[in-house]
């Protein structure tokens, strides 16, 4: 009997090891690759824009390890530049719909009334039509350009994390502790800023963190149908788009930027999971002891 | 005597689609005077919590009306609402969860005196007072919740109770959650308070031994009506009605 409870323990523990060295391991990819934006200027070869029509559409070699497209531009310089674009951009694409998503659904549930009908129903709208469509029909109608893809974007996925922080608002909005925080004289946004919010992030940010992943690729897949970054700005999605008229000629062309494309959304979905197994309670209750 | 509080016709209807409209409290009717320590008795479901969210306006009303130190609360908002929780305070039935899991206990209590202008030294001072006072040592404000008794975390809910010094003190069923021996000692430290800081409770239970020995007066209710008003020694001797007969049978039989 309590032979089994050893072994029970035992196997948390070592389960635990393992996500804590697992998140370890995934934080230093993502550092990793958060450098590599950040410094990406420095770190790029040559000039990313630089055209030099003599050496267009080499295969890859010492000098240019990832080859060079089209106009003779190092594709390695052009992912990484382009990495920065894609990555900056969906990092921002996260935070937008983070915070507003997350304000709608607290400050609706915590009013309720007339407001909070209505923006559900507007949220219920942009939940009901088939996400990549819709963003494509509102990318479309903006100018282009990588910020109206952002916007497109940010347009249909606001209405998941309003739904998250409003049903997490509801379960706390009746809980002894809010009416205690109101009958120690709060005002509402005092109270929801100070205990709803704290209270209500964690399952939230799970979930930006597992977005990331795949909103670098709705991006990239936007730009790739010409709706996001336009060229000559150096975007994953559009270097891709470029190239894939060459795919069997030029291969490096195309592979290189999905190389990056897909390294990136790995990296980003394993460090979610991650995070999300981190804060699950069930693994975590050893560390209360 | 002006009673501090008192509570005319109050009602409050829960309209629910498609089900028809029940009355947790049907014309309620009660006066509270200072230094008096009213009990409330009554089954699950009777009105009794209703009744103390209702009188400190956590709930909205249906009809009645609600006079605090004076002042007509009933349809009171925002600043004149939070100005009247400086006279009225509670102390909940489940201790623990009454505390924001994610903050300490000093806090929690301080948090009042913080919306009320006190800077954060003078603040941690009263709340060490506060948990003194309480019986709790002061290193009790750094702790969570969840890292104290149940008995511990009430009196920290009574000193966060007491941290603006109100006139009234609801207790809704603020014993109910602890064990017996706990729940003696918590008596004790609110008859200690009661007797200090010249308050007086609403005094919400359905342990009519405690009510006994703790109230002046005491309220029957069942199906949110106040069936039967008296001293206690009146109430549980020689109930009138029949639900309140029905009551004490089932505890002294």
């Amino acid at each position: 009997m309590s032979q089994g409870k050893n072994v029970t323990v035992r196997k948390q523990k070592i389960k635990k090891k393992h996500i804590k060295a697992r998140l370890a391991f995934f934080l230093f990819l993502t550092v990793l690759l958060l450098l590599t934006v950040i410094f990406a200027e420095q770190i790029c070869p040559y000039d990313p824009n630089a055209q030099d029509n003599s050496l267009s559409l080499q295969p890859p070699s010492f000098a240019h390890p990832a080859g060079t497209d089209r106009f003779g531009r190092d594709m390695l310089s052009r992912i990484i530049v382009g990495l920065r674009t894609s990555v900056a951009s969906t990092l921002t694409l996260v935070a937008i719909i983070t915070i507003v998503g997350t304000a709608a659904g607290v400050l609706c549930s915590y009013f309720g009334g007339i407001a909070d009908a209505v923006v559900m129903r507007i949220s219920d709208v942009c939940l009901a039509f088939p996400g990549l469509v819709f963003a494509m029909a509102i990318a479309a109608l903006l100018n282009g350009g990588i910020s109206s893809a952002v916007f497109a974007l940010a347009v249909i996925s606001w209405p998941k994390y309003a739904r998250i922080a409003r049903s997490q608002t509801l379960a706390q909005k009746n809980t002894d502790y809010i009416s205690a925080a109101r009958l120690a004289g709060g005002n509402s946004l005092q109270i929801i800023i100070k205990h709803i919010l704290p209270n209500s992030m964690g399952p939230v940010l799970v979930t930006s963190m597992l977005d990331i992943g795949t909103m670098l690729m709705e991006l990239a897949g936007l730009s790739f149908l010409g709706l996001g970054a336009q060229p000559p700005t150096a975007e994953l999605g559009n270097m891709m788009s470029g190239g894939r008229s060459m795919l069997q000629t030029y291969p490096w062309v195309i592979i290189g930027p999905g190389i990056a494309i897909f390294a990136a959304v790995v990296i980003f979905n394993l460090l979610g999971d991650t995070i999300r197994d981190y804060m699950d309670p069930r693994n975590t209750k050893s560390r209360q002891v | 005597m002006e009673p501090i509080l008192d509570v005319k016709n109050l009602t409050k209807t829960f309209i629910t689609e498609g089900k028809s409209p029940f009355k947790a409290l049907d014309q309620v009717d009660f006066q509270l005077y200072p230094g008096e320590t009213l009990g409330i008795v009554g089954e699950s479901g009777s009105g009794k919590s209703t009744l103390a969210k209702a009188v400190t306006r956590l709930i909205n009303v249906t009809e009645g009306s609600i006079n605090l130190c004076g002042r007509d609360i009933t349809h009171a908002k925002g600043r004149e609402l939070r100005s009247a929780y400086r006279e009225v305070q509670m102390v909940f039935q489940s201790p623990v969860t009454s505390f924001d899991p994610r903050r300490t206990l000093g806090d929690g209590i301080g948090e009042s005196l913080r919306n009320s202008g006190l800077s954060k030294a003078e603040t941690k001072e009263k709340v060490f007072h506060l948990l003194e006072e309480c019986g709790l040592p002061a290193e009790f404000a750094a702790r969570y919740p969840h890292e104290v008794s149940g008995g511990q975390c009430q009196r920290a809910a009574i000193a966060r109770a007491l941290a603006i010094k109100p006139r009234i003190l609801i207790c809704d069923e603020a014993t109910s959650a602890l064990d017996v021996t706990v729940q003696q000692q918590i008596m004790e430290l609110l008859e200690k308070l009661r007797e200090e800081e010249k308050l007086s409770y609403l005094f919400i239970c359905h342990n009519l031994a405690l009510v006994q020995n703790f109230c002046d007066r005491l309220l029957v209710m069942y199906a949110g009506r106040i069936v039967e008003e008296g001293t206690p020694d009146e109430v549980i001797m020689h109930p009138k009605d029949e639900y309140t007969k029905k009551l004490i049978e089932a505890v002294f039989q």
